[in-house]
């Protein structure tokens, strides 16, 4: 079972689908595209609300044109060790200034979600159990004292430039 | 030395209370050991042949007297009394239970220790040059700016899933003492013409089944900059790094593949995107990072050298240790003493809890309370007072730790070996005794000279074989241990890469082979004073393939 969650709790009729040979989005439903067929359909419509899946390989800067018209970016995670999305999620956040839904897909564990959130992903698609339950409890295993800036939002650290402490208010 | 302030507790209490609850549900059923690998992976938990092995960091090998006596404490209360020191300069405990780790952990969090990053595809603890602080030649002392790199790659969270381990080291000076090239990421600390500190930036060095020198792609970078290129660097790595096979894996082969030029300009097209962020360091920062590192006030003690020659005279065997195991210190009243944890027929870097107590009470009287771990798996007190060397070595007597040999053939550098690792197609820890024994006698390794036996008991190459003058690499063919020898290795600032010599030999046959190679030597140097390195270089392999393998070998070879 697989549920979305957002830091403000889980998200009831997500619209979104990864389209694939054997799923296709319904009509009450939207997809998630690859990049190619992303740029192809927004260089021969003006559509905007569009969303699109990066995958581990693809270069991310590619949806540099077409951010005004993207409702959300989910980037996948096919393993948990596979971290390439760590990086596209810093890339999108921090260099192309994409400001709408940023959703991790595919193997997002507890333990790792936390990081997650600090690269600025703030959407979640949880299969795993463990994952589902201490989402529902609540209960994040992060640590709150961070030793390097990232995308997310978070005030000065103590003492040196490269330290943040969490945001004090969303 | 750096002092944790309120932040770094908290980050660490922090990190031990969220690998309590990992340890948690793993004991309780509700992770798998295949979901708990990469989360113990993380925080310095390997499961080897018999047990859980917990690895600690020692930031840049440094450490206090405090430090040393809790990793005693540790070594008593967890383990079986002792503990192993490793070429990485961190400490490594073979038999704690995994339920009792984060009491131990939480032990280390209150002298401010950790094993945060010690396994795991992630940036590893960062090393530097053991005689940091001390030596003559330095341009500056490399430990602030492993101790920048340090907490900014703590718990990264772009930089925690890399496609394989990452490892920097950092030295302040011209003799090479940290083996950059053959890491990750080296950095030499220089000064520019206009006297700023900068470094030149060596990547993709490494040992490993696919040894390589690392190459230079940027001649200075400016200090403000450290991390915004070293992120340059990471990101390139974290999203072209291959991942389709693990020993393919290392950012050396990513160079390899991408060739230097391109893989230094895509570099610095993310570093121009990344030098003028909240990453750039002020110069503020630095200094207030440097001030820990500020070396410990030095009173004049002239009266060392008149009792220093005074002792020497009356006791060959201290005279001995002086000249093999001491080093000049910038200050002419100091000397840099290495502790050798190579006694003739031992464990290269085993220390018990009783020696790692008496070491630290001995920094505490003489040496300012201060402890380095060398990647040549030995101690080093960096500040000591030649009027104080008498009383120093005769503690390390009490204690076992006087050998007289660093830098000798028995100096070996050995990795664990199938004694311990699940890795491992080979022993090590054995050949390294039988060698060790054989060579013991210090007229004999005096005789010699320099020369550094590296051995590794798999191709993962743990030992540093590859940079060993000689190398001993085991591998295990038809089931039976085998022992490939090459020559010629060096991981200082002449970088260089074993060669293979020749068939392995049994390990019965392994020892001859190595007296084989250094009669062959003393036959061959110039004089005394040519090492069997520079013999080496000047000679090439044949005369070692001839003694060893007979006139043929060559012919042999060819046909």
């Amino acid at each position: 079972m697989t549920k979305i969650w957002r830091e403000t709790g889980f998200v009831e009729h997500d619209p979104w689908v990864i389209e694939t040979d054997d799923v296709k989005a319904t009509e009450a439903q939207k997809p998630l595209l690859g990049l190619d067929a992303l740029i192809a359909k927004a260089e021969e419509s003006n559509e905007a609300g569009l969303g699109v899946v990066i995958k581990p390989a693809d270069d991310v800067t590619r949806l540099q044109p077409y951010l005004d018209r993207l409702d959300i970016v989910a980037v996948a995670f096919p393993a948990f060790n596979d971290g390439r999305a760590f990086s596209h999620a810093s890339l999108l956040r921090q260099r192309l200034g994409y400001a709408n839904e940023l959703r991790a897909v595919g193997d997002v564990l507890i333990d790792q979600i936390p990081l997650m959130l600090r690269v600025g992903i703030d959407s979640f698609s949880v299969t795993n159990e463990t994952a589902l339950r201490r989402l529902a409890e609540n209960r994040l295993p992060g640590i709150p004292h961070y030793y390097q800036p990232t995308a997310r939002r978070a005030e000065g650290g103590q003492a040196y430039s490269w330290r943040r402490l969490p945001a004090k208010s969303a | 030395m750096y002092r944790y302030d309120e932040f770094d507790h908290a980050f660490v209490a922090e990190r031990v209370a969220q690998f309590r609850d990992q340890v948690e549900r793993r004991l309780s059923g509700e992770l798998s050991e295949d979901a708990f690998k990469p989360l113990r992976l993380m925080n310095g938990v390997y499961l080897q042949l018999h047990a859980y092995m917990l690895r600690i960091a020692i930031p840049y090998g440094t450490l206090s007297s405090r430090q040393m006596r809790m990793l005693a404490h540790i070594a008593r209360t967890y383990d079986r009394g002792y503990g192993h020191f490793t070429t990485r300069q961190n400490l490594q405990f073979n038999w704690p239970k995994l339920s009792e780790m984060p009491n131990a952990l939480a032990d280390l969090a209150s002298v401010e220790m950790h094993a945060i990053q010690t396994s795991g595809n992630c940036i590893r603890n960062v090393t530097a040059d053991h005689f940091a602080g001390a030596a003559a030649d330095e341009v500056a002392d490399p430990r602030p700016y492993a101790e920048i790199l340090r907490q900014w790659s703590s718990v990264h969270p772009e930089f925690s899933f890399l496609p394989r381990k990452f490892k920097i080291a950092v030295t302040g000076a011209e003799r090479d003492r940290a083996a950059i090239q053959v890491h990750d990421v080296g950095l030499h600390l220089k000064k520019n013409d206009k006297g700023e500190i900068g470094f030149a930036v060596y990547v993709g060095g490494g040992q490993g089944r696919t040894p390589l020198v690392a190459k230079l792609i940027r001649d200075y970078l400016p200090e403000a900059d450290l991390l915004s290129y070293i992120t340059a660097i990471m990101r390139v790595y974290n999203l072209h790094g291959r991942r389709d096979n693990k020993y393919k894996a290392r950012i050396k082969i990513l160079v390899h593949e991408t060739g230097a030029e391109e893989l230094a300009r895509q570099v610095e097209v993310e570093f121009d995107k990344l030098r003028d962020t909240e990453l750039k360091l002020p110069e503020a920062d630095v200094q207030a990072i440097s001030a820990y590192f500020a070396p410990p006030a030095l009173p004049e003690r002239p009266e060392g050298w008149e009792s220093l020659a005074r002792w020497k005279k009356a006791d060959p065997v201290f005279a001995r240790w002086v000249q093999q195991n001491v080093q000049p210190h910038k200050n002419p009243d100091y000397g840099m003493v290495t502790i050798s944890l190579k006694p003739i027929g031992g464990i290269p870097g085993d220390a018990t809890d009783v020696q790692m107590d008496a070491v630290a009470d001995i920094a505490e009287e003489y040496a300012f309370g201060e402890i380095r771990v060398s990647h040549e798996q030995n101690l080093i007190l960096p500040h000591v007072a030649l009027a104080d060397l008498e009383a120093v070595y005769r503690g390390l007597v009490a204690i076992g730790l006087e050998t007289a040999n660093a830098g000798l053939i028995t100096d070996i550098i050995a990795c664990p070996g199938l004694d311990y690792c699940a890795l491992a197609n080979a022993r090590s820890i054995p050949v390294a005794q039988e060698i060790s024994t054989r060579f013991g006698s210090p007229e004999r390794q005096a005789e010699i000279g320099e020369l550094k036996i590296k051995i590794s008991g798999c191709i993962n190459a743990c030992g540093h074989h590859h940079v060993g003058h000689i190398g001993l690499l085991g591998v295990e063919k038809k089931g039976a241990e085998l022992y490939q020898i090459t020559l010629g290795g060096s991981g200082d600032e002449n970088t260089s890469i074993g060669e293979i010599i020749g068939r392995g030999f049994e390990p019965d046959k392994v020892t001859d082979a190595i007296e084989t190679i250094v009669d062959t030597y003393l036959g061959l140097r110039l004089d005394p004073s040519e090492t069997f390195l520079t013999a080496y270089r000047r000679v090439g392999p044949q005369p070692f393939k001839t003694a060893l393998y007979g006139a043929s070998s060559s012919a042999a070879e060819a046909a």
